[in-house]
């Protein structure tokens, strides 16, 4: 008991709950504008976190996505185009609705069930962590080495890609990993001489010109999107209570599936949102009435969402294994305020781990005022050109990635990184694998290397340990998938022409 | 910057055949087998591995699945909307490089002229290039750049280079 006052205590304090409130409204924002995702605007919030306390850096991050995840819907309702990409499922159907003359249901579904969303998520934070925090006390190099390569390859299997494509990006960025001294033997390794390259290649600045950069350099390419006429909105929540009546178990499909694709490292708000939407249009009743504007989708798939953005950071807080790109960033934040991820936070910084359900359930409540707020202002924030945001992008980009560590080489990583990020999209490569493997570099390194000196270069004992061998079998099965879809797909074509 | 999946893979395999060369020139911990040179040689050659299998088409399938996906959203806001898909001309392709030009201008211009006046070059083009008149981007170019100094000098201490303009009044040195 005494741990939970001690977490209302860290999270009562002016500063985070300043903190909870300004990044909320940033997080609307730029959820809002289409082009800006959540993950870009949690990746712009990290050079500020180095000049918070703890938990008030945490309180901004979590905040702002869960504000930015929702918010994404709003011009996906209004205007057919989603504002972040893990709207994009159901904007059609959010769409429909607003023609159908229900902009206020749809609007209303979307932060009310979102709202619901992330606090479930938020309870499976708080239900399945602790468990798990128990059972990884056990863990040794070897489990770690398992569960970090499953990882990656989780990463790669549920990326909306092709396999090959999505595991060349993760050891792209595992490749970026090794570049530096902070190798097994401190070695400079592919520095080419330079002093900058020593260091290795911070992982902030990648993440931060591969989701920024990136994003304005394809705002360059591509057409305004159309203004945002004003309208009068009826009352936002009205019905939906009867809809949260209705619709239960859409609702807990939602939410679990949603919490599911959370935990699994890589895939995030986007793809759980994708697998809610045509679930719920596979065991609906009525699927007929689906994109048409229909609740029951939106329903599921706008809970879904919220939901897996919470349950991200399961994987992230125990093994330092980001369960989406957003939580990718959030590691970085949670090591640099020495709340180092591991099974330990949940013992010795039990008080912390409290102020961050608390901080999650927080901002899952203010979502409602504060959403309808939003909505309602909606028409003007989305009136702002593009060419006045974008260029204050640009240039945040260049100021927060120098402050991360008060050098130019940062600022230098984000244009290259931006450049890479664009090219890899552009061709099919997901970049949020090589964001993974980046995130995850040293870690995979650290286990794998100390575990073949452990064993003296003996691969047996990463297969003899109980929990290490049904690991390896998961990571050999999820490798060898693609491959056998492959050969599937080879076989069958003759097996129908024969 | 859209390539074949032919050059994207072949790519992959010299880097990945460079990764694990360059990792195995490395030089071992003495009385170790395993050392700095092993992970780089199992990535490498993983990649190289890879972009063999890209190059001839491998997983190609799960691709178009979702290019398909895509395509049935984005194709119909740009029927709705009226508007085309971005421009293909080679010179309006390379608007594109324009941010990463500007972040890099920035990284060397900054030290020498300063953070406001390097900062409304970049807020200046990067908003002359995205379409905006002058009408928009010149109060751009000022407001932007003092707004920011505001936030990270003011308000989180970053030091910010003062160059050819120091201004007192602003907090610069």
């Amino acid at each position: 008991m005494k741990t939970v006052m001690d977490a209302f205590a860290l999270v009562l304090q002016t500063d985070v709950l300043i903190a909870i409130v300004l990044s909320s409204i940033y997080g609307l924002v730029v959820g809002s504008l289409p082009g800006l995702s959540a993950t870009m605007a949690t990746a712009l919030l990290v050079p500020v976190t180095f000049y918070l306390s703890p938990i008030a850096a945490i309180a901004t991050i979590i905040s702002a996505s869960a504000m930015a995840i929702f918010s994404g819907d709003i011009p996906g309702a209004l205007l057919r185009i989603p504002g972040t990409p893990a709207s994009a499922a159901y904007t059609d159907e959010a769409y429909a609705m607003t023609r159908k003359g229900q902009p206020e249901m749809a609007l209303g579904i979307c932060v009310w069930f979102s709202a619901l969303g992330g606090i479930a998520g938020t309870l499976s934070l708080m239900i399945l962590a602790p468990p798990l925090a128990e059972m990884a006390l056990n863990f040794s190099t070897y489990e770690y080495f398992w569960l970090a390569f499953l990882g990656l390859m989780c990463a790669t299997m549920v990326a909306r890609s092709s396999p090959v494509k999505a595991i060349a990006s993760m050891l792209i960025g595992l490749l970026v990993s090794c570049v530096g001294i902070e190798n097994p033997a401190g070695t400079p390794r592919f520095t080419f001489g330079s002093t900058d390259l020593l260091g290795g290649i911070e992982p902030i600045p990648a993440l931060v010109g591969v989701f920024a950069v990136s994003e304005v350099m394809r705002a360059m390419l591509t057409s305004e999107p159309p203004k945002l006429p004003y309208r009068r909105f009826g009352s936002i929540l009205a019905g939906q209570l009867a809809l949260t009546k209705k619709y239960v178990a859409p609702q807990v499909r939602g939410n679990i599936v949603g919490i599911i694709i959370g935990v699994l490292p890589g895939a995030g708000a986007d793809m759980a949102a994708w697998v809610s939407y045509s679930m719920s249009k596979r065991f609906s009743k009525e699927p007929e009435k689906f994109g048409t504007g229909h609740p029951e989708g939106l329903i599921e798939a706008g809970a879904s969402n919220n939901a897996s953005l919470a349950s991200g950071w399961v994987p992230s807080l125990l093994f330092g294994i980001p369960g989406d790109t957003i939580t990718a960033i959030a590691i970085g934040v949670l090591y640099m305020k020495g709340l180092n991820p591991g099974p330990t936070l949940f013992t010795e910084r039990a008080s912390s781990m409290y102020a961050l359900y608390i901080i999650f359930i927080i901002a899952n409540i203010i979502m409602i005022p504060l959403g309808i707020g939003m909505i309602r202002i909606a028409a003007l924030v989305l009136r702002a050109p593009r060419a006045s945001v974008m260029p204050v992008i640009v240039l945040l980009c260049a100021v927060g990635a120098f402050a991360t560590g008060n050098n130019l080489f940062a600022v230098i990583t984000v244009a290259a990184f931006g450049a890479i990020g664009y090219v890899m999209e552009r061709n099919g490569y997901p970049v949020a694998a090589m964001v993974l493997g980046i995130v995850m570099g040293t870690m995979v390194e650290q286990s794998f290397v100390t575990s073949l000196i452990k064993s003296d270069g003996s691969i047996l004992p990463f297969f003899s340990r109980p929990v290490a061998a049904v690991l390896a079998a998961c990571t050999i099965a999820a490798l060898l998938w693609p491959l056998g879809v492959w050969v599937w797909g080879r076989l069958r074509p003759r097996a129908t022409a024969s | 910057m859209q390539l074949s999946d032919r050059v994207t893979g072949l790519f992959m395999v010299a880097l990945g055949g460079l990764a694990a060369y360059g990792g195995s020139r490395l030089p071992p911990v003495p009385g170790q087998q395993i050392g700095p040179n092993v992970f780089p040689l199992v990535v490498g050659v993983g990649l190289a591995v890879c972009g063999a299998m890209i190059a001839f088409g491998i997983g190609r399938r799960y691709e178009e699945e979702a290019e398909a996906d895509l395509a049935k959203i984005t194709g119909r806001i740009a029927a709705e909307t009226g508007e085309s898909e971005a421009p293909t001309s080679w010179w309006r392709g390379l608007r594109a490089l324009v941010p990463p030009a500007l972040l890099l201008f920035y990284a060397g211009a900054v030290d020498r002229i300063g953070f406001l006046p390097t900062a409304a070059v970049v807020v200046l083009i990067a908003s002359l290039a995205l379409g905006a008149r002058l009408r928009l981007a010149i109060p751009m170019a000022i407001g932007a750049p003092l707004f920011v100094n505001m936030v990270f000098l003011k308000l989180l201490r970053v030091p910010l280079p003062s160059g050819l303009l120091p201004l007192p009044w602003l907090g610069l040195p």
